[in-house]
């Protein structure tokens, strides 16, 4: 029973040995492999070509920030109501009432949002 | 190609899910309070929050006293409304109310937001009630991330404090790094066994050889639930969580939260994997064993109380996981002696951190030093912490002692070594944990206040009702401890 029971987390212990291996053989492998000429440019950010500005620590408004979360809240609104719209007569009352209570509880997102002054671009 | 398919109508029992639609419902009637009156309503919340849970409560009693159509299973047994999930139900509705009632003056006149941390709390309760009844790995999962994400936010609520923000950010972290474990598992049980449902997979994995992949799944699920309820050694987000977060959501982390990750766990070991006891259980005594001791070892050379208790609680957990070691032979009667220590450690735990909240409205300070004296000042809070203390250590009439008692019924009930041993090894950590939990009776009984200042301590209306509600559970347990109901046996059959 016992050596059953080594032998059962033999392989969990196989298991993270080979984890670290893989990625262990692949970087050690790539570093092996690769030339290594590093210049001034390659250590630059990449920006899809166009040279960096600053640093990669600058400040950002937060306002953007909390526009973004109410997307979220948006976002998931649709990623719902498009399935569902697309089989509203299937669904019927049952559906429409779902649905409303989904709304109704985003909208309270909403509504919290607006009431606390969040929505004021200041 | 798209196949239209019929759509069915799921039947809901309507009375089976009322107590998470009234909390629903509660948390949303609280969020449109706080939109409408804004900054005139924050004084009520907190009552109105209360009465929620005890609104929410009314359900799970009628559905108590409606016994005979027990269990109620929903949505081809990914739901099902049992005992067992009854009494936990009631439980984690009556430990948030303490919790309430431990915050409403904290957050008051710490000016932290108040209508908020109300809401958040609501969400994460309604989490641990879909918990209970959850019998299927997404509907385990969304629970879990349900309770675990407000608990994130709430932990960094003293936002002005680093200490906070670290909470915080530790918590979730770690929080997230075991649901990815936990998911992991979950994936691979699903692809073995093809169904999420836990009943379902139980006999998927009946099998006589013995399957890496049964193993590795099992082991990532209880890794991710060992996250979950701070089991060593994945533990180490507890200690500066708990010190950072404000102490109220500490206690409500220590008790509801935890309690949480225990009914998963129960939940999915005893119903899912009782084919693959043999590949559990050894995981679970290691977890147990290891628990337990660090657990004690690390909390006697604590000198803040939080953090004593935190390591506390870790030890605690050892004795719950305990039972689920020899789970194979006695699953009824490990599932009855862990939803007995949660919640006996429900009361006397939530009672402590009442006591550390009180005393700190006085001294400003978790150190344990700042404890002398204040049996002087303060004697019923000196009697009740005592209380407290004893009943964490297990010394009887106090509930802790059946507590632990019926974790070591349990552990002897099977007659095998590895639970004799198991045992054993719980006594020992029982001595052990009597050192520190006197050590602190000491400071407060024998030493003189470190100031010299005798002032009372001013005990508000809301910490009064939760120092009863606890002492008097905690007591009760312990004199007459057949009050706690009867959690009878898991429904693990498919409808």
């Amino acid at each position: 029973m016992y050596s059953d029971f080594l032998r059962d987390y033999l392989i969990v212990v196989f298991f993270g040995i080979l984890a670290f291996a893989v990625v262990g053989a692949f970087i050690g492998l790539a570093s092996l492999v690769r030339p290594d000429r590093p210049s001034e440019a390659k250590n630059t950010a990449y920006e899809s070509g166009v040279d960096p500005v600053d640093g990669g620590w600058s400040q950002s408004q937060i306002r953007y920030y909390i526009f973004a979360l109410l997307f979220v809240m948006f976002d998931v609104e649709a990623v719902f109501i498009f399935p569902w719209a697309t089989r509203l007569e299937e669904y019927g009352m049952f559906g429409l009432v779902e649905m409303t209570i989904f709304i109704f509880i985003l909208a309270l997102g909403l509504g919290y949002a607006w009431r606390k002054g969040v929505l004021r671009w200041v | 190609m798209l196949i239209a398919q019929e759509f069915v109508r799921p039947i809901i029992d309507w009375h089976g899910v009322a107590p998470e639609l009234t909390l629903l419902a509660i948390g949303a009637m609280v969020t449109l309070v706080d939109i409408i009156w804004n900054e005139k309503a924050q004084r009520i919340i907190p009552t109105l929050t209360g009465l929620g849970f005890l609104a929410a409560l009314l359900p799970v009693l009628t559905l108590w006293s409606d016994r005979d159509e027990l269990p109620r299973v929903m949505w081809d047994g990914a739901y099902v409304v049992d005992e067992y999930s009854l009494v936990l139900k009631g439980l984690f509705l009556v430990s948030a109310y303490v919790v309430v009632l431990l915050a409403t003056n904290y957050m008051h006149d710490g000016d932290y937001y108040e209508g908020e941390f109300y809401q958040l709390v609501s969400a994460s309760v309604v989490g641990m009630l879909v918990m209970t009844s959850a019998r299927d790995l997404i509907s385990i999962f969304v629970a879990i991330e349900l309770i675990s994400i407000p608990a994130y936010l709430m932990a960094a609520w003293r936002k002005r404090d680093l200490k906070s923000n670290e909470a915080g950010l530790k918590y979730m972290l770690m929080g997230v790094f075991a649901s990815a474990l936990m998911l992991y598992g979950m994936s691979l049980l699903y692809g073995f066994a093809g169904d999420t449902r836990l009943a379902a997979i139980a006999p998927a994995l009946r099998s006589s050889e013995s399957i890496p992949l049964i193993t590795l799944a099992v082991v990532f699920v209880v890794v991710g639930f060992g996250f979950k309820v701070s089991a060593v050694p994945f533990h180490t987000w507890a200690p500066d969580t708990y010190e950072g977060a404000p102490t109220p959501l500490t206690a409500f982390l220590a008790v509801a939260s935890k309690a949480a990750g225990f009914v998963a766990l129960m939940s999915v070991v005893i119903v899912a994997f009782p084919e693959q006891s043999g590949v559990a259980e050894p995981l679970l005594w290691v977890l147990a064993a290891v628990t337990m001791t660090v657990g004690n070892l690390i909390a006697m050379r604590q000198t803040n109380i939080v953090r004593m208790l935190a390591y506390s609680g870790i030890a605690q957990a050892g004795y719950m996981i305990a039972p689920l070691a020899v789970f194979g032979d006695v699953p009824s009667s490990a599932a009855r002696a862990i939803v007995i220590y949660l919640v006996i450690y429900a009361a006397m735990n939530l009672g402590a951190f009442a006591v550390v909240i009180t005393a700190a409205r006085k001294t400003r300070s978790g150190e344990i030093s700042s404890y002398g004296g204040l049996f002087q000042y303060a004697p019923g809070l000196a009697v009740l912490m005592t209380l407290f203390l004893f009943s964490l250590a297990g010394i009887p009439p106090f509930g802790g002692w059946y507590a632990k008692y019926q974790v070591f019924l349990v552990l002897v009930e099977p007659a095998t070594t590895a639970g004799y041993v198991l045992a054993a090894i719980g006594a020992v950590n029982a001595v052990l944990a009597a050192f520190y939990y006197l050590s602190i009776m000491k400071q407060m009984w024998f030493m003189p206040e470190p100031n010299g200042d005798h002032t009372r301590v001013q005990i508000t209306p809301s910490l009064q009702a939760a120092l009863a509600i606890t002492a008097i559970v905690t007591l009760v347990t312990g004199v007459l401890p057949g009050v706690i109901p009867d959690v009878g046996d898991l429904v693990v059959a498919l409808p």
